[in-house]
């Protein structure tokens, strides 16, 4: 029979001050981890959400993003003849939505201002929705014939200036007005953080009458290695990538960031273990005699091994399950949005930093770990207690 | 008996404590320090940005949206006789990449004239400077991507532009400067990039952001307000920045890592406060008997005070020098280069960063130290000596 739980607790109880103390550490690691983790899961799943299988996107040969690419309404044209592509069912019509890519720069509504963010815009045909399907309209669409703008759900969140019935100003020295009509959900991927136009009125806006990339749909996923080899040779010559790859690419400049804020997470995890190996130890050392009881009413060495793990697994839960709380006060009262460049988009992708039911789990393992870790070698000791010697103690 | 001797059989009779606490002491600061270094690092970034009075002109709308070459010529029209700007320097962004890399390099075409004057903390030699001005392939390379690709001066490099037209170009390198903030940088001459543009139809020469050089701080907000108020309802409106509010744009969308470090920094002198309290708490409590001891045989209050606060200090201070110095070390060796955005060559601990990481150390040593001395001093040594256990 295990030692109860209550045996624990009371234990803990009895050293108020030192498991305290203990679980304040633990609660400022495991806080401090939360948000870290929560920052690059976010990061993450809006990255994860835009990988459709199905969708190619083209751009230009020898640039990295739709930013910087640009395709001429021949080079569009010779994409008639890509093999593979869907097709609508009622009109027959292949699925290729040719798309303009430009941004303008927006104040953030979390520094009140002080700092403004690029954000895409991007000139669609109805085919878009159709390509894209992901792409849920909150409200109404764009018309085609009127001046107007839909607006991702997350950057009408996160800049100023993008509530429905608000107007933009675009186009070639800001000459055009453009009213914001409704939003849309793109299921939390980085569309969400663009607007939205119509593909004809944003290229008389900029005065360009070519396109920046397309985004085909193919009929079957395994075709795209095919279609990528296609899109590259002649006669069409031009860049395709799986729409994955390429956002997957566009964080290549956080990698190092995400390895350095891990490693020197890793490094406080570490040290909370050693302090609950600290109070452990020091709680073993008071209980010498107590150990010794419990081994002489029937309880075996594991019994009190496990015992001391159980203990310093309570304490750094109650810490992490502290963290979490901690985290949750931080994001309410400091906020949770944040924005990031895409590495060659310059354009940003906004997310909200959620404290998921994934986060808080993750959390409270790694913190379940770190007690075992700490608890390990005092508990061992504990475990081979010699009864009689300790007995024998004043 | 010293103090020194019983700091030493205090620290040494429960060794595993000790150990322990350094450890748990050590770790977080090593984590501190980094974090702190780098934080300073970019401070000391934005202070030498403050001090060569620059403004950046760029589009209203969208830094991307380039802005015709010929206001250069209409700022420099807005102080004629030259009692508030220095120089006047227009960039266009190359976005060049070594050809079959993914990764691009900061590239710029600036104007050849006036570069040397904007740029002046880039310590030009003359001999540097005319071949800049001699050589239209000329360019200048932050020498942490020199270091990349293993570049060297005279050498001829190429590179793909990754904006419209695409060119390719090759460059011959006349400077690699390794001046703060310009490290991660490359510059090239705008007017050797718009004539291979023009070759390729694209015929609207423009920059990106014009930098000025000013007289004065006063200079620079009285531009900053001209200038803007200068283009306003034109059809080139301009916004006007000094150059740290133009670089914390490109921080904040870049997750602003320095907040984070900050943070992080803030996190740790918590948990080395606790770690360090938590400890010095438990050894008081095993110890009060003997401190009991110690007031009995005719130690003054003063004396007992300051062995339980030597020793909080001296765990501290050691633990921190544990965890410190190795980092500062391992980190001086490997070198960890800092590519990106941040205008840092490497990740490294600075002086400066050692020496607030050991004042907080001491610090929380004292804090740590001071209810149990202060509980020493008002020990009962008589119902102290009494206690069992």
């Amino acid at each position: 029979m295990a030692l109860p739980i209550r045996y624990h607790w009371r234990n803990l109880l009895v050293r108020r001050t030192t498991s305290a103390l203990t679980i304040l550490v633990v609660t400022a690691v495991v806080g401090t981890l939360t948000w870290i983790l929560g920052f690059f899961l976010a990061l993450q799943s809006s990255l994860s959400v835009a990988g459709d299988a199905h969708k190619l996107l083209i751009i230009q040969r020898g640039t990295t993003s739709e930013t910087n690419s640009a395709i001429s309404p021949e080079e569009f044209n010779r994409l008639a003849q890509l093999a593979g592509v869907a097709r609508d069912p009622e009109s027959g019509e292949p699925l290729i939505s040719p798309e303009l890519y430009w941004q303008t720069q927006l104040p953030r509504l979390r520094d009140g201002g002080a700092t403004r963010a690029n954000v895409a815009l991007r000139g669609v045909t109805l085919r878009a929705f159709e390509v894209h399907r992901n792409i849920r309209l909150l409200g109404e669409r764009f018309s085609v014939g009127e001046p107007q703008v839909i607006v991702g759900r997350a950057a009408a969140a996160q800049f100023a200036g993008l509530a429905v019935g608000d107007v933009i100003r675009i186009g070639v020295g800001e000459s055009r007005e453009f009213r914001v009509v409704g939003h849309f959900d793109a299921g939390g991927g980085p569309m969400e953080s663009e607007i939205w136009m119509y593909l004809p009125a944003m290229q008389s806006a900029y005065l360009r009458n070519g396109y920046s990339s397309v985004s085909v749909r193919l009929e079957d996923p395994a075709s795209a290695p095919a279609a990528i080899e296609q899109v590259r040779s002649a006669p069409i010559e031009l860049s395709a990538e799986r729409e994955a790859d390429y956002w997957r690419n566009q964080t290549s400049n956080v990698r190092f960031y995400q390895a350095v804020c891990f490693v020197l997470v890793a490094i406080m995890s570490l040290a909370a273990a050693f302090a609950l190996a600290n109070t452990m130890y020091a709680s073993v050392a008071g209980r010498a005699r107590e150990i010794a009881m419990l081994r002489t009413i029937g309880y075996r060495p594991h019994h009190i091994l496990l015992g001391f793990v159980m203990e310093s697994v309570l304490l750094s839960l109650i810490g992490g399950l502290l963290g979490c709380v901690a985290c949750a006060a931080y994001l309410e009262l400091v906020g949770s949005t944040k924005d990031m460049f895409g590495s060659s988009t310059f354009t940003t992708m906004a997310f909200d930093i959620r404290l998921t039911p994934l986060l808080v789990g993750w959390s409270l393992a790694s913190v379940a770990v770190i007690g075992v870790i700490g608890a390990l070698p005092p508990a061992w000791r504990a475990a081979r207690t010699h009864v009689l010697t300790a007995l024998r103690e004043p | 008996m010293t103090l020194g001797y019983v700091l030493l059989q205090n620290l040494r009779r429960n060794p595993l404590r000790s150990g322990l606490t350094m450890v748990a002491f050590a770790l977080p600061m090593a984590v501190f320090v980094v974090g702190i270094s780098l934080v300073l690092a970019l401070q000391q970034v934005s202070k030498a940005n403050e001090a060569e009075l620059r403004l950046a002109v760029q589009n209203r709308i969208a830094l991307v949206n380039a802005l015709p070459e010929r206001l250069r010529r209409e700022i420099e029209a807005l102080d004629p006789d030259k009692r508030r700007i220095v120089a006047v320097c227009g960039f266009r962004w190359f976005g060049g990449r070594v050809p079959n890399t993914k990764s691009g390099i900061q590239s710029l075409g600036a104007d050849p004239d006036t570069f040397p004057i904007v740029y002046r903390e880039l310590r030009w030699t003359d001999e540097e400077e005319q071949s800049w001005k001699r050589d239209r392939r000329a360019a200048v390379v932050g020498s942490n991507v020199a270091a990349q690709y293993g570049w060297n001066v005279g050498d001829r490099v190429t590179l793909e532009s990754t904006v419209p037209p695409y060119l390719s170009l090759e460059f011959v390198i006349v400077k690699i400067t390794d001046a703060t903030g310009r490290v991660n940088g490359m510059y090239l001459r705008r007017d050797y990039f718009e004539e291979s543009r023009a070759e390729r139809g694209f015929r609207n020469p423009g920059c990106n952001v014009f930098w000025l050089r000013c007289t004065s701080i006063e200079a620079m907000r009285e531009m900053q307000t001209l200038i803007d108020e200068h283009f306003a309802n034109s059809p080139n409106e301009t916004r006007t920045m000094d150059e740290n509010a133009f670089a914390a744009s490109f921080t904040e969308a870049l997750g602003n890592l320095p907040g984070l470090m900050q943070g992080i920094a803030l996190v740790v002198v918590f948990i080395v406060a606790l770690v360090a309290g938590n400890t010095m708490m438990m050894s008081f409590r095993e110890r009060t008997r003997e401190l009991a001891v110690f007031k009995a045989i005719g130690f003054s209050n003063r004396r007992v005070f300051g062995v339980v606060l030597s020793e909080s200090v001296m765990l501290a201070v050691v633990g921190a020098a544990a965890g410190i110095l190795p980092t500062a070390a391992v980190l001086g060796a490997i070198g960890v280069r800092m590519v990106g955005f941040l205008p840092i060559t490497s990740l490294t601990v600075s002086p400066t960063a050692i020496v607030i990481a050991m004042c907080i150390a001491l610090s929380v040593g004292v804090a740590a130290g001071l209810v149990p001395a202060w509980q020493a001093i008002r020990l009962n040594t008589v119902s102290a000596l009494r206690r069992v256990g």
